[in-house]
């Protein structure tokens, strides 16, 4: 048995220093060598500064998170705040979660004696699926006795607002959408990393016409953008055609 | 699923249909022993290997000495990682200044990485210095993958040779290094990098986005740690979205890519064992098994994902067209599409890799039980490099034995019979796994240390924790990611699941090829038991699916299964 040892110890030490240190320092130089700009991230720059990569989605929006009408919106994010490259992931809610898909009547809502197949108690005619969330986020799950729904902080009644149903709410606002308007499924969830630097066609051709607007841009100078900005399958069938939101993005600001 | 969707399938089952044999054909001259091809190259490297480490390479261990060499290997490979982790922020090369880890963390970590899981209740950009990363975390996953073929070898001996002794690991160890994991891995980095994934010992650089924000764009040798992560059927990644990070995972071909990279190796093992026995039909009927039982759950899981969340508002389009994605795209990336996310991380759960590129937290209750039923089957649809196959020789001799008893006569496997030692050994495999998974899972169902780190409520949240154990004892890594398992419970108890879970049958699968090592080979006779036809493929099947089913159905009704019929 002393034997197995020292020589496990040998061994790790020799893989340490071949395989820890020789393999990635000789794929990092021979990546330098052939493939420098994508190894080094697919940085973008803007008058030579760093705005960006092309393979990592941004932000498009105000200091106050609100949406800039003016460039085409990412896909929501659970990275961080939204788009944080240093806390990528993904939102992990179960596919029943009324967090990410409101309060559906028989699925997840619950009576006030428990009975799971109660109608949502949060329900309002222009909002059926409302989740209030208490102020730290997590949905109220059954109101308290004799109240009809949850009240915010201010007295008001709050829904979540990263839920689906209410996302797909306000991209209709947006986008200028009339309401119960078919949305882009991608347009209504959060990607794996947090960091989806692409969105469909549907969901890009739904934000020209305000994109547009927003610029005072014919429409059909945006499409010609957009389908610019569409990077295709690779090989032809690997994959899904998606649109690149920074690329397109700074093609329009170079526009004007 | 789409037209697209059948076009990926095929494309992946083309290109191992093609490669896997080729590639068989290059391990079994390589491990066969006497000249093998390269050895221009790899012979001299060896030989200095050899001096360095002290070892004859021809000296024979029986399999104990064989399962010491693996258990003192393994020691040591956990108590220098363990270091590594603890210590990680006063060595060098941390340029994002991580701090050690906690104690409990790196016990689970290490644990993880040593036994191939890769199980990562860390986050890679913030908790793992780039020398934790490198000369830690991608070791243990070369060694991993080294020692699961290994032991392959060492059963292959076993059960198929003459001799008491079933070969030296150290020698096995590192031929499958310098041999088959290294030339593989620098070719195929150098592919994904080509593609956009990063290569560099950069830290964090700032950029100033265009809506006037900043975004703090990671680096790290991101690419020499996928693949091993991949090749060697670890799963580990180093940014915590895994592989659904575009600087990981950049493209649908580095996606389908990824997925050749985790399943090709298994099926050309397979193959491999059924040149070294001299019956290449052998090798075939185990592939065809494997392949059976991948497309199975894959196909489930690609068929519910891309068919949707049948619980969003019928205004939100998951119709899949020439302009809308369609299909469940929570915690899927866009240039993957619902179907081509579902193939790529369900089509590794059949191995011990568990990679991902989306989140499986986030799947449709028949998409997750997909990925679930794969791990239970114990990992054989084609399994890890090495595991899968001496998990299925495993199986191969209960179902021999079960048909011998059918038909009356002694069970015997390539010639050798098949007697009460052997099958105490067996049934002592087949139950220590399931086991541990339900007795730890319970434990945590009933305890408050184990039920406050469920994020999704009801039965979700009962998947949730039992895929933790089932995922850690069988090495998956793989994760339902809303359990916040971080915590001394869920570190300590996953960690000795995962060690338990990689060397119990390790040592009992080597117990059980040295005990019919060197065993009487009898002549083939007209009543003997064709273990490669058609018939014993279908009994063998059944023989997986009815042992899997007696054991977890109960889990899988209260869980996916019921979620499913509720919602």
């Amino acid at each position: 048995m002393r034997r197995q040892i020292l020589t496990s110890i040998v061994m790790l030490l020799t893989i340490t220093v071949v395989l820890g240190f020789g393999y990635p320092l000789v794929v990092t130089g021979l990546a330098a060598v052939g493939f420098d700009q994508q190894a080094n991230g697919s940085l973008v720059y803007r008058d030579g500064k760093l705005v960006g990569s092309s393979l990592l989605g941004q932000g498009f929006s105000d200091a106050s998170g609100n949406p800039l009408p003016r460039y085409f919106q990412p896909r929501p994010s659970a990275a961080g705040v939204g788009y944080d490259a240093s806390a990528s992931g993904a939102s992990n809610l179960g596919p029943s979660n009324p967090l990410l898909i409101g309060f559906v009547p028989g699925v997840n809502t619950v009576g006030l004696d428990g009975d799971s197949s109660a109608t949502n108690p949060f329900a309002t005619r222009a909002d059926p699926s409302c989740v209030p969330t208490d102020p730290k986020g997590n949905p109220v799950t059954s109101p308290t006795s004799g109240q009809r729904y949850a009240r915010g902080p201010g007295g008001s009644y709050v829904c979540d607002p990263d839920t689906i149903p209410e996302r797909a709410i306000a991209y209709r606002q947006l986008n200028g959408l009339e309401a119960g308007a078919p949305v882009p499924v991608d347009a209504v969830t959060a990607s794996g990393s947090g960091l989806d630097p692409g969105i469909s066609i549907a969901n890009a051709l739904d934000q020209v016409p305000r994109v547009a607007r927003a610029r005072h841009l014919p429409e059909s100078v945006v499409i010609q953008l957009v389908s610019r900005a569409n990077q295709g399958r690779q090989l032809g069938f690997l994959g899904e055609p998606t649109v690149n939101v920074l690329d397109l993005n700074l093609a329009l600001d170079r526009i004007r | 699923m789409t037209g697209w969707d059948w076009g990926q399938l095929a494309f992946v089952s083309a290109v191992t249909v093609v490669v896997a044999p080729l590639l068989s054909r290059y391990l079994a001259a390589t491990f066969r022993g006497g000249p093998a091809p390269g050895d221009r190259v790899f012979l001299p490297v060896e030989r200095l290997a050899f001096r360095i480490t002290g070892i004859d390479p021809d000296s024979g261990q029986t399999w104990r000495g064989y399962a010491m060499a693996v258990l003192a290997f393994g020691a040591i490979s956990v108590l220098f990682l363990y270091a590594v982790l603890r210590l990680q922020g006063v060595l060098p090369f941390n340029p994002t200044h991580a701090p050690g880890m906690p104690s409990g963390l790196s016990f689970n970590t290490a644990a993880s990485f040593i036994t191939g899981t890769n199980w990562q209740a860390y986050s890679g950009e913030t908790q793992a210095s780039y020398l934790a990363q490198m000369a830690g975390l991608v070791v243990a996953q070369f060694t991993a993958a080294g020692v699961g073929l290994a032991v392959a070898l060492a059963v292959i001996r076993g059960i198929s040779g003459g001799s008491r002794t079933i070969g030296n690991f150290w020698a096995d160890l590192t031929r499958s290094l310098v041999r088959v994991f290294v030339p593989i891995s620098v070719i195929a980095a150098l592919v994904l990098v080509s593609q956009g994934a990063v290569q560099n010992i950069h830290g964090f650089r700032t950029a100033a986005t265009v809506a006037g924000g900043t975004q703090h764009i990671p680096g790290g040798p991101v690419a020499s740690m996928e693949v091993i992560k991949l090749l060697g059927t670890n799963g580990g990644s180093f940014y915590g979205a895994g592989g659904a990070h575009p600087f990981e995972n950049p493209n649908g071909f580095t996606n389908m890519f990824d997925l050749l990279l985790v399943i090709v190796l298994p099926f050309a093992i397979a193959l491999m064992f059924g040149r070294l026995i001299g019956r290449r039909r052998q090798g075939r009927a185990i592939v065809v098994v494997m392949a059976i039982l991948f497309a199975g759950h894959t196909l489930i899981s690609m068929q519910a994902e891309a068919h949707g969340n049948q619980l969003l508002p019928a205004s939100v389009s998951q119709v899949a067209s020439g302009h809308n994605l369609g299909g469940n795209m929570e915690g899927k990336e866009s240039r993957f599409g619902a179907g081509g996310s579902a193939l790529m991380t369900v089509g590794t759960m059949g191995t011990t890799a568990g990679a991902t590129d989306s989140a499986l937290d986030s799947y449709t209750p028949i998409g997750g039980a997909g990925a679930f039923v794969a791990i239970l089957l114990g990992e054989i649809s084609p399994g890890g490099d090495g595991g899968g196959l001496y998990s299925m020789l495993v199986l191969v001799l209960l179902a021999v034995f079960l048909a011998g008893l059918m038909v009356g006569r002694t069970p015997e496997f390539l010639g050798k019979k098949i007697r009460a030692p052997q099958m105490s050994l067996i049934i002592a495999y087949v139950l220590a796994l399931p086991i541990i998974i339900l007795v730890l899972g319970s434990l945590s169902l009933v305890l408050s240390v184990g039920t406050k780190s469920i994020l999704n409520p009801g039965m979700h949240g009962l998947t949730e924790v039992t895929y933790a154990f089932a995922s850690a004892a069988q090495n998956n890594g793989s994760a339902f990611a809303g359990l916040s398992a971080n915590t001394p419970w869920y570190n300590t108890m996953l960690g000795l699941t995962l060690l338990a879970g990689r060397f119990v049958p390790i040592v009992l699968s080597l117990a059980i090829a040295g005990s019919l090592a060197g065993a009487r080979v009898h002549a083939q006779t007209r009543a003997t038991l064709d273990t490669a036809g058609p018939t014993f493929v279908a009994f063998l099947l059944g023989v997986i699916l009815i042992m899997g089913g007696l054991i977890y159905l109960p889990m899988l009704i209260l869980g996916p299964i019921g979620e499913r019929i509720v919602g």
